[in-house]
């Protein structure tokens, strides 16, 4: 009635349970977070949100750091570029004024030796050499000009103007005849030529000194580059850190909401189990209580109805003349019809849940289903429960009966047995329980049938515990420990 | 039929109204049964037996306010002549067991009730004890395989000539003094014999050892 109504709820329920107990699946998942007070609606966006950010966080972490690479790369590559460059501009200058003091130098030994040589022919190819120096003297100069430095233009001016002025003065001796240049060289030497000359040195020289400022400045160059370059890294390293703190604290954050999240999980999967293993208990209770009211209703009202048919079939038959053939005969199929129901209400009573449980108590019942369970297969089935009272609490009752009977039916299914021994034990606060056979065993670590998990449910919902021994070719032991409920409280309450 | 014979009074229990009726009627063909009082549960029947002192209850097991088996011992203790016939729905041992301890002279299934209730009534009424063919069958078919799964010896076989004898009269409900008047024997010599093959039979009761007789075919 009541019972069979609520049933459909229970299984409902299950199924939710087992919904929640896989997070993993479909809408099963998204379910459970909707339902569960700490994991409200709005988490979900803002989960996405902070995903977001930590990955724009380290995005650009990476990105920066990137960029101080490329930058220090680039920087270092230009500081070393700009000091060859500024190296080699000096040199090349300071090749050419080397040039144009020696050729200077040597202007004057030749313009001594023009003019203090008697012989005509050679004093001409003095003057020969003379115009030599003087294109090469210019030549360099040009060069030194084609650097165009635009600092030392003045003084390069000047001296390009004080070497004109002394060509200029140089050149009327050229055409001095011996008598004339033995008689004039000297003051000309002395008081034109050789001043000029020094004073070009000097200015070659201030050119010089110029061209190693600009060298100078040319450090310096290199200098204010790499400063610039170490506050721009400064800045982005800053940066770089300022993100990476924030990027890790975020993580850090989301690593222990994760944690949290995954605490509540967890803590949900257990209530769940354990509610699931509440609802299981309930089911097998009604469905045991069910077995009874249809056991007691079968033999009790269908097998007495079909007794009393019996009966009363007899003293019709009685009434009927034996002469009539075909009533006695009618009758008699009538007869052995209700027999055979009898017969099999009976049995149908005695498999749902065996009378003399409720009537007599666990240890009748047991006899019972062992004899039973011997004629039916033929195996020896041996039962030592001398020391077990019958009143036992209804539930131990039926646990231990049910785990017998499912114990005898993998015996018979599977064992191949020869004998079986099961021993009942009552002590003081609990109840013993041991069922052996000798037949070929099972692999008890990886193989756990319906059957198994269904008699270790039943014994675990009693705070009992359930052991499975058995190895192929070993036989099969099975231990139940069950704590009972009275003596136990008085002892320990 | 009243020639003489004294008739056989009875006392019919049983909470299935259709069923009393059925059974009145068998019992009533027969010329010498006389159905006295009919109880509806088991507390009537105790109640009924105290007032009409039958000769015979038969008494059904399933009961309310007061179950066949309780009825019964409490009739035994109280009407050491009234015989009572168990019917029952239950082949299992452990109720011919428990109706046995209670005093019950027959234990009938209801399966055959309409064949076997008139000789079960007619066997307690002469003081012996009545089994279902059926029940006793599977009884002895149980002790049988018992014996010859575990390859005892039958301690039957430790039995002397005599106490065998004894025991199918203690078996079929005679007491130690129609044994001792039926043997030409002491009250204590058939004392005596009785302690003895309790022991040699590891049993402790008279109900014990009509269970093992039923077993061992001595009685049916």
């Amino acid at each position: 009635m009541g019972l069979a109504r609520r049933a459909p709820e229970w299984v409902c329920l299950i199924s939710n349970c087992r919904l929640e107990l896989y997070p993993g699946g479909g809408m099963g998942s998204s379910e459970k977070i909707k339902g569960s007070k700490e994991t409200p609606d709005e988490d979900q966006p803002s989960r996405s949100g902070v995903r977001l950010v930590s990955l724009v966080g380290f995005g650009a972490v990476l990105a920066l750091m990137g960029i101080i690479g490329a930058e220090s790369v680039r920087v270092l590559h230009s500081i070393e570029s700009e000091n060859v460059e500024v190296t080699r501009d000096y040199l090349s200058r300071h090749h050419a004024l080397d040039r144009v003091r020696s050729s200077l130098y040597l202007s004057g030994t030749l313009v001594r030796d023009y003019l203090l040589d008697p012989d005509q022919g050679r004093a001409r190819s003095r003057l020969a050499e003379l115009q030599e120096v003087r294109a090469q003297t210019n030549a360099a100069l040009d060069e030194y000009r084609g650097d165009g430095l635009s600092e030392d233009v003045p003084q390069l001016a000047t001296l390009r103007a004080e070497l004109a002025e002394y060509w200029k003065t140089i050149s009327p001796s050229f055409d001095w005849d011996a008598g004339q240049r033995r008689s004039l060289s000297y003051r000309f030497l002395e008081q034109l030529v050789l001043p000029r000359r020094d004073a070009m040195l000097r200015l070659a020289d201030r050119v010089d000194g110029m061209n190693e400022a600009v060298l100078k400045a040319g450090g310096l160059r290199s200098a204010e580059i790499y400063r610039s370059f170490r506050s721009r890294i400064v800045a982005i390293l800053t940066i770089t850190l300022g993100l990476g703190i924030g990027v890790a604290g975020l993580s850090i954050m989301q690593i222990l909401r994760l944690e949290r999240d995954a605490r509540l999980r967890y803590q949900e999967t257990v209530r769940a189990r354990s509610e699931l293993e509440n609802l299981s208990a309930k089911l097998v209770d009604a469905q045991e209580e069910e077995r009874r009211t249809i056991s007691r209703e079968l033999h009790d009202e269908v097998g007495q109805s079909l007794s009393a048919l019996l009966v009363d079939l007899g003293n019709v038959v009685a009434t009927v003349p034996e002469e009539n053939v075909p009533a006695r005969r009618l009758l008699d199929t009538v007869k052995k019809l209700a027999e055979q129901s009898l017969q099999s209400v009976r049995n149908r009573a005695l498999l749902l849940r065996p009378s003399m449980l409720d009537d007599f108590g666990l240890v009748p019942a047991l006899r019972w289903q062992t004899r039973e369970a011997s004629r039916r297969t033929g195996t020896i089935i041996e039962l030592a429960a001398e020391e077990t009272a019958d009143e036992l609490p209804d539930d131990y009752k039926t646990c231990v009966y049910r785990v017998v009977q499912e114990a005898l039916n993998n015996v018979s299914k599977h064992s191949n047995a020869q004998s079986v021994q099961i021993v009942v034990r009552q002590e003081k606060n609990r109840l013993l329980l041991s069922i052996q056979d000798d037949g070929k065993g099972f692999d008890a670590l990886h193989t756990r049938g319906l059957g198994l998990v269904g008699m270790e449910e039943r014994v675990r919902h009693l705070g009992g515990v359930f052991v499975i021994q058995s190895k192929p070719g070993q036989g099969t032991h099975l231990r139940v420990d069950l704590p009972l409920r009275g003596e136990s409280s008085g002892l320990y309450g | 039929m009243g020639d003489g014979m004294a008739s056989i009074r009875i006392l019919l229990a049983d909470d299935h109204t259709v069923m009393r009726a059925g059974l009145r009627l068998l019992l009533e063909r027969q010329p010498d049964f006389e159905v006295v009082a009919e109880a509806e549960d088991g507390r009537r029947g105790v109640e009924l037996a105290d007032v009409h002192a039958p000769d015979v209850v038969v008494m059904d097991i399933a009961m309310p306010r007061l179950n066949g088996i309780e009825a019964t011992r409490q009739i035994a203790i109280r009407h050491p002549q009234t015989a009572v016939v168990i019917l029952s729905m239950h082949v299992d041992e452990s109720y011919v067991m428990r109706a046995l301890k209670a005093g019950a002279r027959a234990y009938l299934l209801k399966d055959s009730a309409e064949v076997d209730l008139i000789g079960a009534v007619r066997a307690v009424a002469l003081g012996k004890s009545f089994f279902s063919p059926a029940v006793s069958k599977l009884l002895a078919e149980d002790y049988v395989r018992q014996l010859e799964r575990k390859g005892e010896v039958d301690s039957y076989e430790l039995l002397t000539a005599r106490e065998r004898e004894i025991l199918q009269l203690l078996a079929e409900g005679q007491s130690n003094k129609d044994v001792a008047n039926l043997l030409n024997l002491s009250l204590y010599t058939v004392e005596t014999h009785r302690s003895h093959i309790l022991q040699k039979l590891g049993l402790h009761t008279i109900p014990d050892l009509i269970l093992y007789a039923v077993r061992k075919r001595i009685i049916r």
